[in-house]
This record gives structure tokens, C-alpha cells and sequence, in this order.
């Protein structure tokens, strides 16, 4: 604890202020932070761009292409934000969580500073002036196919309404590699529906190995970058605020695929 | 099979000439444009000619299914924009097939190529009869006065050299056709082709062999420099699916063609708009060679 007080001095000036209504717990940050630490920097070696975009403080939302299997580049751009010397900033990062229904897993994904989606949660926390990721592709994002890797499904463009509606600056971040750690080979919808899931996808670790290799990633290298923001103006009616939504949504993903090919083309024609 | 039946001594006369042939198929096209001067070179005699190899890579090879042909206007001017694809740029011969025999009421799409084609002894007499320009600004200035559709990939040339692996990724839109656009007061319509990057799996391009034989590029793919002549052009039989988005009329006064913000934005709208559509058919999309479920292809593609 007193190293990683040393090491986090500002996340933690930061993080002690800020909101936590829904179940945030430090002590939480500190017992996975070593692991997060080998999977940035060890395991997926994290070549991380643009954090200087983020404001220093009040509201933003973070928009990106969540990875295959576990939602590793939400926390990936967590450890990101946590242990940055310049922009040490709180992440919260606002997922359906409606399907996880053994509380003590879902106590401890709050813990972390994940939140439940809804309008009124991502209202509270923009008025507190909170930085806020979302990763609107949903669940169908994690059970997405090896053959289709860095191809984004479409984005919900309602999970972007309450930003648009409070005029909160949007910041899209591109993750490649993600897709390629865990290869998610099919989908079986018949067993996750037996089973309350949203999805149930296999992967060569996945329902074979026992308990903690099943979660098991490959070693692939990852490119995030967080990309200028986008410009929209504020709206007040109603329809026009749905429409810039679902223009911006659009936008947005249009942002990540097109700095997903140039990441994807700049890798192979390093090669 | 049909066509195998019908297939006689007789049908080979057909062949003696092509333009007759040519003109009981497509009696509307053929009124359209018969006996009508065109300032860039088109004929419709080298376009009936070449017209049934064509339509058999269309009907047969490939079995193109298009959605939202109803979407390009019979009249008036228009600019198509799609995704470039397929090292020989199939992609444009197959959309104007289906402007051919499909619409409603046919009509020819100019498209704005490269200038390499015009260089070629052979291929430029061939390639401007068929109805390509050359591009610049002042031919597709003038094509749109005088009401032709239109059609320009952004991509360019490297968009048509793209290696397999980088299949179905949009480069980066060269902003001119939206410019072009809101100069000329024309819709924009955006077309996604799946299909055309599988056709000729380019492996690797040899750069240096393409600067000394001054070509775009030089591909290595399954034939290509290793087959004896026309079987190294020979395309893999895959399915394609073409879809036409609804018109987009962008609705600024012509003045705004220079404002250079506005402009980058729109293309990139376009681009991330065809890009969409891209994944939402490799989603949808079975398997390269068999394509598509029977069962899908009647689903319209849900138009955001």
C-alpha cells in the first residue's frame, strides 16, 4: 500500500475527491494493480497515444471498440489514465451490467469504477464533472468473431444521448490488438440463453482450461490512441438532440475503424 | 443453364453484330445514347461489344446481388462514390452493368480514371469509348452539366493495389468529389462493394519492379506474373454484393466548396458511411465464395 501511495501520489490527490456513490473502492485499485502493471507494460505492451487530449479536469466521455471475450481495454485505458505522470485522472466506466447476478463479482467490478448503464448514472456523473468511457458496441463487442477482428459492430448510438444532451466534450479511442489476445473462434447463443448470458464464446482457452487459464490472453502488442474530439453543438429540442446522437455515434465509429486501418496498414507494412 | 440451352449455331451470329444484338436487349439504353456526339470519346458500338462479357462476369461469374439500384436517379446529375477494389477495377464495370440491364431507366455512369489508362497504347482509345475520363476538375465539371451521372472512387489508385489483408479497409477519401459536389449542386451517393478485394488476393507488391515498368503498382497474386496471358487474369469466383445508399443531398450554396473544414468533414461522413456498410455486410456475409443466405438477400439493408 505505501508503494503504491508513493507511486499513484496525484491519481490518488484525484481520486480521493471524486464521486463514489456507486461503490468505488481504492484498496480494490491497489490489490490489482500489479497485474494490470504486467499486462500494460510486460504482457500487451501498451503503446498508448494522445492522453494529453484529455482535459485535466471536468467532464468528458471516452468512447471505444471494446475487445473480444473480457472488456480488458476498459481497463487497459483505466491502468492508462491511472498511472499517467501528466493527466492522472479517475475512470469510470459505464457498461450494462444487468447480467452479472452474483453480487460479490458484480461488488467487485464496482469496486474497479465500473458503473451500471443508465441516462440518470451518467448524468450524476457529468454534473460532477467526471471522465466517463463507454464502449457502445455491448456484448455483441465481446463475442466477436477472429474473422471480423478490428471490424466494429455498429455502436448504439442511444448509450451517447446523455452526453450529448449535457453538451460533454467526446473523445473516441482506438485499441487494436485486443482483438487478436483472445481469438474468439464462434459464438453459442443456444448456451448462453440456457445460461442468462449475454454471450457464450469460445476461445482456445475458454470453457476447456480450469479456472484462471481459461481467462488466459495471448501476448499480442497493442496500439491505443485517443483521437481528437468531436465537434457537435449543444442542442436543446429534443429530435435534434437524438439526431446529433446518433450522427455523432456514427462519426465516432467511423473515427476508430479508419484509425484501426491506419494502424492495422502502418503494423504491416512495418514488417 | 438457361444461357447453356439457349447456346445454338444460331446464337453465334449474334456475334456478327454485336451492336443489333445489343440494341433488341437494351432497346432503352440503346435509344438513349445511339447516334449522339460525346465531347469525351464514348461508343456505344465498343460498348455493345464488350457489354456481353461483362454481363456474363455479372449474371454468371460473380453473381452480383445489388441492393438499392432504385436509388440512382434515371436523370439528372449525380456522383456515385464507392470503395475502390480488385487491382483490375472490376467494381465500376459491375455497377454499370447493373445501370444497364437492371434500372428502371438505364443509363451510362462516367467514370473519372486515372490517368495511367490514358498513357497506355492499347488500353486508352478502349477505355475512353467505354466511357471513362480522364480525371480533373474541368471534365467532371463538365460531365455534370450536361446531367451524366458521375462516377469517382476517392480512394484513387491505391485503393484498387490494396494487399489481401488490408481487403475491405477504406483508405483515407481524397476530398475532391465532395467539393465537386456542392460546386456542381449534385446529390451524393455512396456504393459499398464486398467482392472485388478477394477477386485477385494480391500478396505482395513489388514496388520497384512497378517504378521501372512505370505502373501504379506491381502485384504478385494467385496468377499473376506466373500464368501464361489471359489466365493470369483470370478472377476468383466470388460472390459480390453491391449496396447503393439513398441519394445525399448535401444542401450548401456553392460558395461553401472552398471551405476546406466543412469539405474534410463531409468526406469523412462518406467514408465512414461506406466503411459502415462494409462491415454490415462481411457480418452478414456467409462465406467468400458462396456469399450470402438466400433468405438474407431479400432483407433490405436497415438504412440508418
Amino acid at each position: 500500500m505505501s508503494q503504491f501511495l508513493s507511486n499513484y501520489r496525484d491519481f490518488l490527490k484525484q481520486a480521493t475527491k471524486s464521486d463514489k456513490y456507486h461503490g468505488f473502492d481504492v484498496r480494490a485499485l491497489v490489490r490489482v494493480e500489479p497485474m494490470l502493471s504486467f499486462l500494460f507494460h510486460d504482457w500487451w505492451r501498451v503503446e498508448f497515444n494522445g492522453l494529453e487530449k484529455l482535459p485535466k479536469e471536468g467532464a468528458a466521455l471516452i468512447v471505444g471498440n471494446s475487445g473480444s471475450f473480457l472488456p480488458w481495454p476498459a481497463t487497459m485505458l483505466l491502468y492508462a489514465l491511472m498511472s499517467s505522470r501528466v493527466n492522472p485522472r479517475r475512470l469510470h466506466i459505464v457498461a450494462d451490467m444487468d447480467w452479472i447476478k452474483d453480487e460479490r463479482l458484480f461488488a467487485s467490478f464496482l469496486e474497479l469504477g465500473f458503473v451500471p448503464f443508465s441516462s440518470a448514472n451518467m448524468k450524476r456523473l457529468f454534473a460532477k464533472g467526471e471522465l466517463v468511457a463507454i464502449f457502445p458496441e455491448g456484448a455483441a463487442g465481446l463475442a466477436r468473431p477472429f474473422s471480423a477482428r478490428e471490424r466494429l459492430i455498429e455502436f448504439d448510438w442511444v448509450k451517447l444521448l446523455p452526453a450529448v444532451e449535457e453538451g460533454v466534450p467526446i473523445f473516441p479511442i482506438a485499441t487494436l490488438g485486443c482483438d487478436e489476445a483472445i481469438p474468439v473462434l464462434t459464438n453459442l447463443d443456444a448456451i448462453a440463453k440456457m445460461l442468462n448470458l449475454p454471450s457464450f464464446p469460445i476461445t482456445p482457452f475458454f470453457p476447456w482450461l480450469p479456472f484462471p487459464f481459461n481467462l488466459a490472453s495471448l501476448p499480442t502488442k497493442w496500439n491505443m490512441s485517443i483521437l481528437k474530439p468531436l465537434s457537435y453543438e449543444k442542442a436543446e429540442d429534443r429530435d435534434l438532440i437524438e439526431e446529433t446522437s446518433m450522427k455523432q455515434s456514427q462519426f465516432a465509429e467511423g473515427e476508430i475503424q479508419a484509425e484501426l486501418n491506419r494502424l492495422l496498414r502502418q503494423r504491416w507494412r512495418a514488417k | 443453364m438457361r444461357e447453356v440451352k439457349d447456346l445454338t449455331w444460331k446464337s453465334l451470329e449474334k456475334l456478327k453484330d454485336p451492336v443489333k444484338a445489343f440494341s433488341n436487349r437494351c432497346p432503352l439504353y440503346y435509344e438513349r445514347y445511339a447516334g449522339k456526339e460525346d465531347d469525351f470519346g464514348y461508343s456505344l458500338e465498343t460498348f455493345a461489344k464488350w457489354e456481353p462479357l461483362f454481363r456474363f462476369l455479372y449474371e454468371e461469374y460473380f453473381q452480383v446481388e445489388i441492393r438499392g439500384i432504385e436509388n440512382i436517379p434515371g436523370d439528372g446529375r449525380a456522383i456515385l462514390v464507392g470503395n475502390h477494389s480488385g487491382l483490375l477495377p472490376l467494381d465500376g464495370a459491375m455497377i454499370s452493368m447493373a445501370m444497364c440491364n437492371l434500372h428502371q431507366n438505364p443509363r451510362r455512369i462516367r467514370y473519372l480514371s486515372t490517368d495511367w489508362f490514358f498513357h497506355l497504347p492499347g488500353l486508352s482509345n478502349w477505355v475512353k469509348e467505354t466511357g471513362q475520363v480522364r480525371a480533373t476538375k474541368d471534365n467532371a465539371q463538365k460531365l455534370l452539366a450536361v446531367e451524366e451521372l458521375v462516377g469517382i472512387y476517392p480512394e484513387g489508385i491505391r485503393g484498387v493495389g490494396k494487399p489481401f489483408a488490408e481487403r475491405y479497409r477504406v483508405l483515407d477519401f481524397h476530398p475532391g468529389f465532395v467539393q465537386l459536389a456542392i460546386a456542381t449542386q449534385s446529390p451524393l451517393i455512396p456504393v459499398a462493394t464486398v467482392g472485388g478485394d478477394e477477386i485477385f488476393p494480391e500478396f505482395v507488391n513489388l514496388h520497384k519492379v512497378a517504378r521501372f515498368l512505370q505502373m501504379p503498382f506491381f502485384p504478385v497474386t494467385l496468377g499473376f506474373p506466373w500464368l501464361p496471358a489471359p489466365l493470369m487474369f483470370m478472377p476468383l469466383p466470388v460472390r459480390w454484393m453491391i449496396n447503393i445508399h439513398k441519394p445525399i443531398n448535401l444542401g450548401y450554396p456553392a460558395e461553401k466548396a472552398n471551405d476546406r473544414k466543412l469539405v474534410m468533414k463531409l468526406t469523412r461522413e462518406v467514408q465512414y458511411q461506406i466503411q459502415r456498410d462494409l462491415n454490415k455486410l462481411l457480418r452478414e456475409r456467409r462465406s467468400t465464395l458462396t456469399g450470402w443466405d438466400e433468405a438474407e438477400l431479400d432483407g433490405e439493408l436497415p438504412k440508418p
